[in-house]
This record gives C-alpha cells, sequence and structure tokens, in this order.
C-alpha cells in the first residue's frame, strides 16, 4: 500500500527482481578507501583488494592471481590479474597499488600500516617488504581496496573510482547512497543490479519500513523480532562472534593509575577466585533464553568459532565448583545478608554499561540475578555515559563487546602492553608472562597456519591462559545473533560469520545476493 | 496597517535609532563570541575525543599511526593556540575540514541548511498559524468544552519529547495508513534529477508536523492567556455594552492584542526549533543540521563540524531574538528603549 505513496520507489521494491532496497544503520560519509579499513566498511562493494576473506575466512585470490611470501615472511610478492579495470575505464597497473600502499603509509590514514618497510613494483609484480614478520598482515591486505593513482584527488571521497562489483550512483548525505553493478567488474556480474541503502538507524523506524513494505531488507533487534513477524517477510537469524561479556580487573586497586591518571585496579576482581566462580556460577543458555529472546549463542572468548579459536575455551557452569573456589579462599556469608566478604570486604562491585544499550542491560542484570542467587556475589549493573566509562573501566567492570575477523583483536585485548593505554583494549590490566610470549609468537609468526597454533595457547595451554578456564580477567557472555527481517525471495547467500556490526557484514557478499523466481 | 509603516519610516534614520542599532550589533559579537569560547572549551574538555574514537574503532592500532592522526586532527597543538586559530579562520570564511567528511566544514553545513530551513521554515509557520488559531478558538469558548478538550490536548503536547511525537506519527500516517514515507528527505532510489518538488513536499510533512508539535501548543497556550485576560477587561466589558458581537471583539480587540505578545514569542522559539530538529530528524534520517549535528557530537567527535553547527545555530537563535525585538518596538511604540 505504502509504496503506492512514492511511484519511484515501488519499482525498486516490488515489480524489478534486479534490484534490493536495504535499511541500512550507517551510510558512510565519504567513500574515500583510505579512511576504512577491513571488512566491515564499503571497501568490498567498490573496490578489489589483492586478496580477499571468503567465507570460512580463508584467504582467497582477487585482484592478485596468487602471492608468494619469502621464508624470511619479510617479503610479500603479489601477482596482478591483467584484465583488471577502474570504473573510468583505465586499466588496474601495479603502480595504482604502490600509490595505494604508499598513500596509506604516510599517514592521515586510519589504516594502520607501521609494520610495513617498503612498497614498490619489480618485474610486473607488487612487493611489500616488512620491518618484522606478521602473521597477520595478509588480513590487513584484504581490507585495503586498491584506489587509483590517476584519479584519486580532492573530492574522490564523494566520486569515488574503484574496480569493485559496483559502482555508487548516486549519494545523498545522511539518507542513502545507490549502488550499481559494475559493467566493467572482472569478475562474475552481480545478479542485484542496482542496490539502493537507506539511512536507518533506529530499531522501529526499521520496523516501520517493513510493516509498510518500503525496504526489502533491515536490521532488527532481539526485542522487535520476538514480538512482531511481518508478512510477506522472513526473520533472518544469522550466528556471529559479536560477543559481549564483563571486563574484570585483576590487580588490586590504587596499585597504579592510566596514562591519563585514571586510578586502576578492584579489590574484589582482583581475586582470581572471584573472576572465576562468577564465570562458573553462569548458565549462558539461560542467559540467551532471558537477554536475548533466544537470538544468542554462549560465548566463551572473544573469537569463538573462528579458526584461531581454542575450542576448549569452552567451560560448563558449576555452581558447586564456583561455591568451592569462593569458600576455600575466604570469600564466606558471615552476617547471613546473602553476599559473601572477605576481611571486611564485600563480594559486590557496580559493572557498567553504555546507558541506553538495552541489550547490554539486559545481559548484564540477567548474569547479575544468577550470579547473586547462585554464588552470593553482588554485581550491580549502572548505565554510564562513555567519558565516564573510559575513565571507570580500569577500576571496575564493564559490558564490553567485541568480535573481529582479525585475531589481532585478541593481542591488543590480553598483551601486558595494553595495560593503561587509553583505549578499550585491556581495561582489566592484564599481563601475563606466559600469554604475552604466546601473543608475540602469534602475531610474528611467518603466516597464519602457523600462528593459529599460538594464538589458540594464549587462550588455554593446558594450564594458563586469557580463557575464562584460565586466569579470567573477562566473563564472556553470549554471542548477540544479527537479525533481519528480509523479504521472501531475497537470497542473501551464504554469509561469512558476522563479526562485531550488523550492518557491512550483512553485504560484505551483496554480489552473491539474488532475487527466487 | 498605515500606521505602523509610517513608524517604521519615522524612525528609521534618527539618531537614536543607529545608536541601538550598534548596541543590537555589539551584543550580538559578544555574544558569538561567548558562544564560541565556551563551546570550544567544552569540546576540548570532553573525555571522548577524536582519538578514543579511533583507538576504539581501529583494532591494533600503532603508537606511529596514533602520532600522525594526531596530527590530521590537529589536537597536539595547546588549546588556547587551537582556538585562535580556528576563530581567525571562522572570520576569514575558513571553517577547517570536517574530520569525518573530509571536506570544508561550510560545505557540509550549506548542504544540510537548505534541508534543515525548508523544514524550520514550514514547521514554524505551522505552528505559529495554528498556535494562534487554536489560542483563539479556546479563548472565544473559554471554559466550555471545545477550550477543556484543546487545553488538555496543548498540554499533553507540551510535556511529552518531540521524538515520542515523531515515532507515533510514524507508526499511524507510515506503518498503518501508508500515506507518508518513513523518513528522508526524498523517496529511496530514484535519480536526484528525477525527485518532484511534490516528493519533497510529500516527504517534508511528517517530520514539519513532529517539530511544529514543539511549540504550537505552547503558543496557543499563551494566545489564550492573554486573550482571556483581554475578555475581562473593562473596555471589552463596554464594547459588549455597546453591543458588539463575539468575532467583533475577537478581530476589533482581542487578536490586536494578543498578537504582539504571540509575535515575540514565535520568534523566540527559533531555539527550540533548533534543538528539536535535532531529535525530528535523528528520527526520520532526514538529512539537516540537526542530524549532522547529533553524528558529528556523538558518533564522530568531528570538532570542527560540531562547532561550524553551533556556531551557525547561535546566529539564527540571535537573529530570531533580535527580530522579535524590533517587531516589538514597531508594532508597540510603547516598548521603545526598553530592554
Amino acid at each position: 500500500m505504502a509504496g503506492d505513496a512514492d511511484k519511484g520507489s515501488t519499482t525498486s521494491t516490488g515489480s524489478t527482481k534486479d534490484e534490493v532496497t536495504i535499511g541500512f544503520p550507517g551510510i558512510p560519509s565519504g567513500f574515500d578507501p583510505f579512511t576504512v579499513s577491513g571488512h566491515g566498511s564499503f571497501v568490498p562493494l567498490l573496490y578489489s583488494t589483492l586478496v580477499a576473506l571468503d567465507k570460512d575466512v580463508n584467504v582467497v585470490p582477487d585482484l592478485a592471481t596468487g602471492y608468494s611470501v619469502s621464508d624470511d615472511a619479510l617479503t610479500y610478492t603479489f601477482t596482478l590479474r591483467t584484465d583488471a579495470v577502474f570504473s573510468d575505464g583505465e586499466p588496474v597497473k601495479v603502480s595504482d597499488a604502490v600509490f595505494t600502499f604508499e598513500k596509506i603509509m604516510s599517514g592521515a590514514s586510519e589504516i594502520d600500516l607501521a609494520v610495513v618497510d617498503s612498497v614498490f613494483e619489480s618485474d610486473g609484480q607488487l612487493v611489500i617488504k616488512l620491518k618484522r614478520p606478521r602473521s597477520t598482515f595478509i588480513l590487513d591486505v584484504a581490507g585495503i581496496g586498491i584506489a587509483p593513482e590517476h584519479a584519486y584527488g580532492e573530492d574522490f571521497s564523494l566520486h569515488p573510482i574503484g574496480s569493485g562489483p559496483y559502482v555508487l550512483e548516486q549519494y545523498d548525505v545522511g539518507q542513502q547512497m545507490i549502488l550499481m553493478a559494475n559493467n566493467l567488474y572482472y569478475g562474475a556480474a552481480p545478479a542485484i543490479k542496482r542496490a539502493v541503502f537507506v539511512n536507518m538507524t533506529d530499531e522501529d523506524q526499521q520496523l516501520i519500513a517493513v510493516k509498510s513494505g518500503q525496504v526489502d531488507i533491515t536490521l532488527t533487534s532481539a526485542t522487535i523480532a520476538a514480538a512482531n513477524t511481518v508478512p510477506g517477510y522472513r526473520l533472518v537469524v544469522e550466528e556471529t562472534v559479536d560477543n559481549m561479556g564483563i571486563t574484570m580487573p585483576v590487580i588490586p586497586a590504587g596499585s597504579m593509575a592510566s596514562d591519563s591518571g585514571n586510578p586502576m585496579g578492584n579489590d574484589v576482581t582482583c581475586d582470581i577466585a572471584v573472576r572465576k566462580a562468577v564465570a562458573y556460577a553462569i548458565d549462558r543458555e539461560r542467559l540467551c533464553r532471558e537477554a536475548l529472546n533466544g537470538y544468542g549463542t554462549p560465548a566463551y572468548s572473544e573469537n569463538d568459532g573462528m579458526p584461531w579459536w581454542n575450542p576448549e575455551s569452552v567451560i560448563e557452569t558449576d555452581v558447586a565448583f564456583a561455591r568451592e573456589l569462593l569458600d576455600s579462599s575466604g570469600w564466606v556469608d558471615a552476617d547471613g545478608d546473602g553476599i559473601r566478604e572477605k576481611n571486611g570486604q564485600k563480594a559486590s562491585f557496580p559493572v557498567y554499561y553504555f546507558a541506553g544499550d538495552s541489550a547490554r542491560q539486559a545481559l548484564a542484570m540477567s548474569a547479575a540475578n544468577q550470579v547473586l542467587e547462585n554464588i552470593g556475589v553482588e554485581m550491580v549493573v549502572q548505565g554510564a555515559g562513555e567519558g565516564d566509562m573510559v575513565a571507570m573501566m580500569v577500576a571496575w567492570p564493564v559490558v564490553l563487546a567485541w568480535g573481529s575477523s582479525n585475531p589481532i583483536t585478541s593481542y591488543y585485548l590480553f598483551h601486558s602492553a595494553s595495560i593503561g593505554r587509553d583505549d578499550w583494549y585491556d581495561p582489566e590490566s592484564f599481563g601475563d608472562a606466559a600469554v604475552d610470549a604466546y601473543l608475540d609468537a602469534a602475531l610474528g609468526a611467518n603466516s597464519m597456519e602457523e600462528a593459529i597454533p599460538y594464538w589458540q595457547k594464549a587462550q588455554w595451554d593446558g594450564t594458563t591462559g586469557t580463557s575464562m578456564r584460565g586466569e579470567c580477567p573477562y566473563i564472556f557472555l553470549a554471542n548477540k545473533d544479527h537479525l533481519y527481517y528480509a523479504r521472501e525471495g531475497l537470497d542473501i547467500g551464504d554469509q561469512m560469520i558476522h563479526a562485531h556490526g550488523a550492518g557491512w557484514t550483512l553485504v560484505a557478499n551483496l554480489k552473491e545476493w539474488r532475487w527466487e523466481n | 496597517m498605515g500606521k505602523l509603516k509610517s513608524w517604521g519610516i519615522r524612525g528609521g534614520v534618527s539618531l537614536g535609532k543607529l545608536k541601538s542599532w550598534g548596541i543590537y550589533i555589539g551584543r550580538g559579537v559578544a555574544l558569538l563570541f561567548a558562544v564560541s569560547a565556551l563551546s570550544f572549551a567544552l569540546a576540548s574538555a570532553s573525555p571522548i575525543n577524536p582519538e578514543t574514537r579511533y583507538r576504539l574503532s581501529h583494532p591494533g592500532v600503532s603508537q606511529e599511526n596514533v602520532t600522525k592522526m594526531r596530527e590530521y586532527w590537529g589536537i597536539d597543538e595547546p588549546p588556547v593556540g587551537r582556538y585562535l586559530g580556528w576563530l581567525g579562520g571562522l572570520v576569514r570564511g575558513e571553517w577547517g575540514m570536517s574530520t569525518t567528511y573530509r571536506r570544508p566544514v561550510l560545505d557540509v553545513i550549506g548542504e544540510r541548511f537548505s534541508a534543515s530551513f525548508a523544514l524550520m521554515a514550514t514547521a514554524w509557520v505551522l505552528s505559529g498559524l495554528t498556535g494562534f488559531a487554536m489560542g483563539c478558538v479556546m479563548a472565544a469558548a473559554r471554559d466550555r468544552w471545545p477550550d477543556r478538550i484543546l487545553r488538555r490536548i496543548c498540554l499533553f503536547l507540551c510535556s511529552v519529547p518531540t521524538f515520542w511525537i515523531g515515532l507515533v506519527l510514524l507508526a499511524v500516517f507510515s506503518a498503518n495508513l501508508g500515506w507518508f514515507p518513513f523518513g528522508l528527505a526524498v523517496p529511496p532510489g530514484v535519480r536526484a534529477e528525477s525527485v518532484t518538488l511534490a516528493q519533497r513536499i510529500h516527504h517534508l510533512a511528517l517530520p514539519a508536523l513532529t517539530l511544529s508539535c514543539l511549540s504550537f501548543a505552547n503558543l496557543a497556550l499563551h494566545v489564550r492567556e492573554k486573550l482571556v485576560d483581554v475578555y475581562q477587561s473593562d473596555y471589552v466589558l463596554y464594547a459588549r455594552a455597546r453591543g458588539e458581537c463575539g468575532a467583533q471583539i475577537l478581530f476589533g480587540h482581542g487578536i490586536r492584542n494578543a498578537l504582539v505578545p504571540a509575535i515575540i514569542m514565535q520568534f523566540g522559539s527559533v531555539s527550540e526549533l533548533f534543538g528539536g530538529s535535532v531529535f525530528a530528524e535523528s528520527v526520520f534520517s532526514y538529512p539537516g543540521l540537526g542530524s549532522a549535528l547529533a553524528k558529528a557530537g556523538m558518533d564522530a567527535s568531528d570538532i570542527p563540524l560540531f562547532l561550524g553547527i553551533v556556531m551557525i545555530s547561535a546566529v539564527f537563535i540571535f537573529a530570531g531574538n533580535l527580530t522579535a525585538n524590533i517587531l516589538t518596538q514597531v508594532i508597540d511604540p510603547r516598548t521603545k528603549g526598553v530592554g
């Protein structure tokens, strides 16, 4: 019905079957490939990358037909395909790749290539020399869109030229972007010829847009999805590594201050018995049912299910074990108020979440209920503004969310080098010599394959690690499913396991989408 | 009306008039200076700066790259130097580069301004007319049922937040009835050159209605109060005694007396309009200054754009209040030299 109101949009949502209208959170502010990195962006749509990631996170050829790595893992040599052209008709040359990498290295880019020593063309091939081996480097490469040297200039951000499967047809700042299939694309021609991305961040607005049939697919939330079936649409549930958990400071209060002078440490959570007891006292299946309406899976690490994940990080809920841990380390409820104490210190601490994030709030509250009931530890769940959060998280537990298709996230989350830095990594101040050694070995390994055992050992090596089985600096709770309403008949292909952020991960494989007849 | 005009002409060139213009301009400059200093200080003191943002969204960033980005954002300079540099640029018309759009701030503002201006102007006129008319109706029917119902509606609208009104309008007129689109300023998927004026108005309707709800109830209640005072005055009693009917009293005495406070209120509400547009534009994904301000301030820490929009808003709010002042004096010469 509502489609009639806009004659223009009926064609895109109804009759023609090679167009799609997507309700999308966060239309970008420009399309300069140097301003963004990785798969959480428009890069795979508008640009080609030297290599790409398939749905199982394997590195596959894209613009490069192949690449080789020297034995010392310091020299990467890429052979580029010769049939690739930019959307303005100019061929993609090795010099464009050199230009792209040098532009990023020269700064004013948000992509970090500090590990790269030099980039140059040799015998028609692209050579990248590193300062030190970096096992994740190829993943960084997979996120870098190659820009045309001849066309890069002042207004490139709004008039991008790439060699990817789509080109930008129109961009209305803050409202919509329209992509159309790139006729000059070297890969298979996409079935979806035109994609309209409509800016839509509010979950109520998203529901209204599908109820009135104005978009073909849009994000939704667990609360909305549980309460609303929309005729003509199916609910798409994508599993993710988009995990939420509670950070637990591991050092005692007052031991040090962060770079910006905030006091660090917490006298309750610095006791490993408390941390592990909380971790084992929580029934995560119940958590997913109660707080996420069933749209989530238990989380045991920052990277469940990824190739570098250690499956041994999974723990069973064991309330008896949790109680025993607390009893034997002197946390007992002597005054009978339901909350344990030790040396006059109550087993009670606040847990902060971003005020307004209802999923994180619900999850933390549900966890807090279980922990209080099961083991007599009190978690007082409180909302906080982002600024306060930055100041408080080095001293108090906070609810954070991670989930990345690059294992380097683990390095920054748990390496001792992150302690006290003013960022979102390692607010627990966790640092352990054995874990550092594994993480250094993983990052400095010669390849992704060689690195995997080290990434896994950093989580759990049989005696220690960053997982809840080990030192337990982080109570992982749940991986939040990404939910979408999709019009019946819209096939969104095989999706890669979703990282944090539900928008770009959905459309990364837009070229594989199609309408069923 | 002829009388009004002659006042304007007579006062236009006098020395006193020039002096009061000087005072207005002086006040305006002082206000803008204060707003610039205060908002710059607040933005600088915010614990969330571009660097924390950058670290948050870029896992594995090296110190080398942070240093490069700090140079790009220009946050290593001392704050006073940065402020003076920015202020100098402001005067020269170089408002800096938006860090999210990577384009000059004035370009971004210019684009957003036209959309916002259409929205705010429509809402402003709409709320002015409906508010004034509703106030007259309430006063004419004071203490009878139309007055009671309308007054409750007005009080209700005064107390609910703008974004909630927006969501209700969306649920009713977009989701259920399908009369209006769910948002944006143009229909999705249509090429810019083929968007018609009718389509633009169609997309403008709900956001403008939402925004007008912000101030028309307030205006209506004030007009009603003023008119009720008039109705209880001796000269209205005298007019009735002379045999004037309801309409004659309303148009001859009521509206004349209620118009001045209504105009002052309506121009004074420009500040609320700017505030409300942040919410209205966000609910409807309407691409104006308000949504740009929310994005620049909350998500992106785009300080140059944020400050630019603050300054533009300050200019408009000042202009609104100034117009209210001048109009008051033009319409009612008794207030000359006051304020």
